[in-house]
């Protein structure tokens, strides 16, 4: 029984969840458990589940970025741009990851040695990055890069696995191991709760917060590549409001919005939560608002949820020690 | 710490292993209505210049896939697909799918590649996200759907089969200009252009149109003062006629070639009491516009039938889906009461088919109760 206890955690209530939706999903329609959709049902939102690890990182560290879906969108156009200008195809994704360093960098510094608010910091970033990118492409769309980026993006790589599916899984494999198994994982857990007590303990708190903003900027720009390559021509609106999303998965997940408390398992189980409820809504023709609405829903309840898990239990022990009185009086 | 890890590489290869084996049954045709036979080895009716007609009474499944929801225009071309469906007693359901209001224009993608997953037999595009369709429309055809975009179309043509066109693009230009001129009069004036977004493929092709036309002498006395963007929401449109008025005193004409922008900005100058001095015109729905055109806030406009719109389109892809027609250059068919169509390259981009709609009706005090009323 100990053992089962996790499930009553807020990731054991997610896995019901989420078992819910798989056999709803399952049994209402045909379509859900072919492989294509299974595989579909990833691609369609690959990029933002790729940014939402490392995402998980900055929230449990009490911080949070809310420029990853401009600076993927910008390293895309960054990356479009020079190559409408003729630049080798490999100079030009080099350029588009290096736009992602740089813009984690400036993130970084201003929150780590600046010292300023990473929600204004990041709000800021997402504005401009955003308007640099509508500067860098005006109007337009570019596309018609190599076949092989296409091919990339569109098409299986191994089996029915196309490559972003891949790098999914193995980032999610890393982020599980630093998170959860690491020192760096327990310093980034350490200074989410009190980064005055992280600094006493002789952790180097600018330090970490630098590193996650670059590799969060890095990641970011990497799933914007992705992104271009799935979507095979880039505009400057590419991705817009994706950060949004990103959040919703890592919360939903059960990571305080303050910070220090998390794990990685919760986030997986949510991204498969919302992209299970995303695949089956659509396969259903719900689309639109309802969607949108639904999964608005879901987060509410997913903030809720453990305050008023909190209260029934709280309510069920006084009813117990009330009952017990009861008991006792009529015993007696 | 340890056994959640162990449960979640259990739950992701649970997972994983249900993504590569599924049930077999999952793979067999799936109980829905058989699809069609598709005459496809008759030889196209194209050369030989006959008019294909539908054959009516096939089951098919047809998606409607405007930009967004909660835009007029597009309820009306929903209107025209649903009489088009059952005048060729489709005994399947229309499905009208759309993403959420304000959404990006990639969320019509999920839209696309579901419609793929289900097999539907013909998806009908009103394309909002440029190029970045085209692989999933692409990956539609691939699955043997028939692909056709109304309204916007995807500019490289590529995954679409034949592309709606409501009005020549270059028709729009004059159109404009000539409103411009009639309510101007003789002696012209200056006016200013609030379109939707900067992005827009249709309104941004109309405005170069119109900026062309405008260089010929019978215009020479209208003057274009400035272009802005109102991103098709009735507030912004709403705020940036009013910064026009304040930043050009002695312009005299707003046009708006977007439904929810010459609405917005008529309500705009009726409000402030401004309809003396800037007169609106543009593209606009005679239902929204009735009013404005009683009161002379906006004393002409223009635009094509919607419902007219959505009941060819249905027709084009229910001829494709069929098989009737092949999608091919100067393929002729009947579209219902509106008569026969012929499929045509499309002048306005380098690749793609289409079939042209037509023409303009413009909307005055004369014929604007009879539109609303019919």
């Amino acid at each position: 029984m100990r053992r089962l206890g996790w499930l009553k955690s807020w990731e054991g209530l997610l896995l019901v969840i989420l078992i819910v939706i798989i056999v709803f999903n399952a049994s209402s329609t045909p379509h859900y458990l072919q492989v294509q959709n299974q595989i579909n049902l990833f691609q369609l939102h690959i990029e933002k589940i790729i940014v939402a690890l490392i995402m998980t990182f900055i929230i449990i560290n009490a911080e949070i970025d809310l420029s990853v879906a401009s600076v993927m969108g910008l390293a895309g156009c960054v990356m479009a741009y020079l190559f409408e200008r003729g630049l080798p195809f490999g100079v030009c994704l080099l350029a588009g990851l290096l736009t992602g360093v740089l813009a984690g960098a400036v993130n970084g510094f201003m929150v780590s040695y600046v010292g300023l608010t990473s929600l204004i910091v990041t709000l800021a970033g997402s504005i401009g990055y955003r308007g640099l990118a509508h500067v860098l492409l005006e109007n337009r769309s570019i596309g018609n890069f190599p076949e092989w980026f296409d091919r990339l993006g569109q098409q299986p790589l191994i089996g029915p696995f196309p490559l972003a599916l891949i790098v999914f899984f193995v980032l999610l494999i890393i982020a599980l191991i630093i998170l959860q198994r690491s020192a760096a994982g327990r310093y980034v857990f350490v200074i989410g709760n009190s980064s005055d007590v992280a600094r006493y303990s002789g952790v180097n708190v600018r330090r970490v917060k630098m590193i996650l903003f670059i590799v969060s900027g890095s990641v970011a720009a990497f799933a914007g590549l992705l992104l271009a390559a799935r979507l095979g021509s880039m505009r400057g609106d590419t991705a817009l409001g994706a950060e949004l999303e990103v959040i919703t998965m890592v919360v939903l997940g059960g990571v305080s919005i303050f910070g220090g408390t998390g794990s990685m398992f919760g986030v997986l189980l949510s991204i498969l939560i919302i992209l299970n409820l995303r695949n089956g809504m659509g396969l259903l023709n719900i689309t639109g608002e309802i969607q949108t609405g639904v999964i608005g829903i879901l987060l509410i309840l997913s903030v809720l949820g453990p305050n008023i898990g909190r209260w029934v239990t709280e309510a069920w022990n006084r009813h117990r020690r009330v009952q017990h009185m009861h008991d006792r009086e009529k015993g007696g | 710490m340890f056994k959640k890890i162990m449960t979640m590489l259990v739950v992701l290869a649970v997972l994983l292993l249900a993504a590569c084996c599924p049930p077999a049954a999952t793979e067999e045709p799936t109980g829905e209505p058989a699809q069609p036979t598709k005459p496809a080895t008759e030889e196209p009716a194209a050369l030989s210049g006959e008019v294909v007609e539908a054959t009516p009474g096939q089951a098919l499944d047809m998606v409607f896939l405007p930009k967004n929801l909660g835009n007029a225009v597009f309820d009306e071309a929903h209107e025209g697909a649903l009489e088009a469906a059952l005048e060729l007693e489709n005994p399947q359901e229309l499905q009208y799918l759309a993403p959420a209001s304000r959404a990006a224009g990639t969320e019509q993608i999920p839209i696309i590649t579901n419609a793929t997953t289900q097999g539907v037999d013909a998806i009908m595009i009103s394309n909002n996200a440029g190029d970045q369709i085209a692989p999933a429309a692409q990956a539609a055809r691939d699955a043997g759907i028939a692909v056709v975009t109304w309204d916007s179309p995807i500019p490289s043509a590529e995954g679409e089969q034949v592309f709606i066109a409501q009005v020549d693009f270059d028709e729009t230009g004059e159109v404009m200009a000539d409103m411009a001129l009639n309510i101007l009069g003789e002696d012209g004036g200056k006016f200013a252009v609030l379109s939707a977004s900067p992005d827009a493929a249709n309104q941004n092709a109309w405005i170069a149109a119109m900026e062309e036309v405008l260089e010929e002498d019978k215009y020479a006395n209208l003057e274009l003062l400035d272009i802005v963007y109102g991103n098709d929401q009735s507030e912004e449109s709403y705020q940036q006629a009013l910064a026009l008025v304040d930043k050009y005193p002695d312009m005299e004409l707003i046009m708006a070639p977007t439904t929810v922008g010459i609405a917005a900005a008529s309500k705009a100058m009726q409000n402030e009491g401004l309809c003396e001095e800037v007169k609106v015109s543009g593209l606009g729905l005679p239902s929204e516009m009735a009013s404005f055109v009683k009161n002379g806030c906006a004393p002409e406009f223009a635009l094509w039938s919607f419902e007219d719109l959505g009941y060819l389109t249905y027709y084009v892809s229910y001829l494709l889906a069929t098989g009737d027609l092949q999608g091919v250059e100067s393929e002729q068919f009947a579209a219902g009461r509106m008569g026969t169509y012929t499929i045509e390259k499309d002048p306005t981009r380098d690749e793609g088919l289409r079939v042209l709609m037509g023409p303009f009706t413009k909307y005055n005090a004369g014929n604007i109760d009879a539109a609303v009323n019919p």
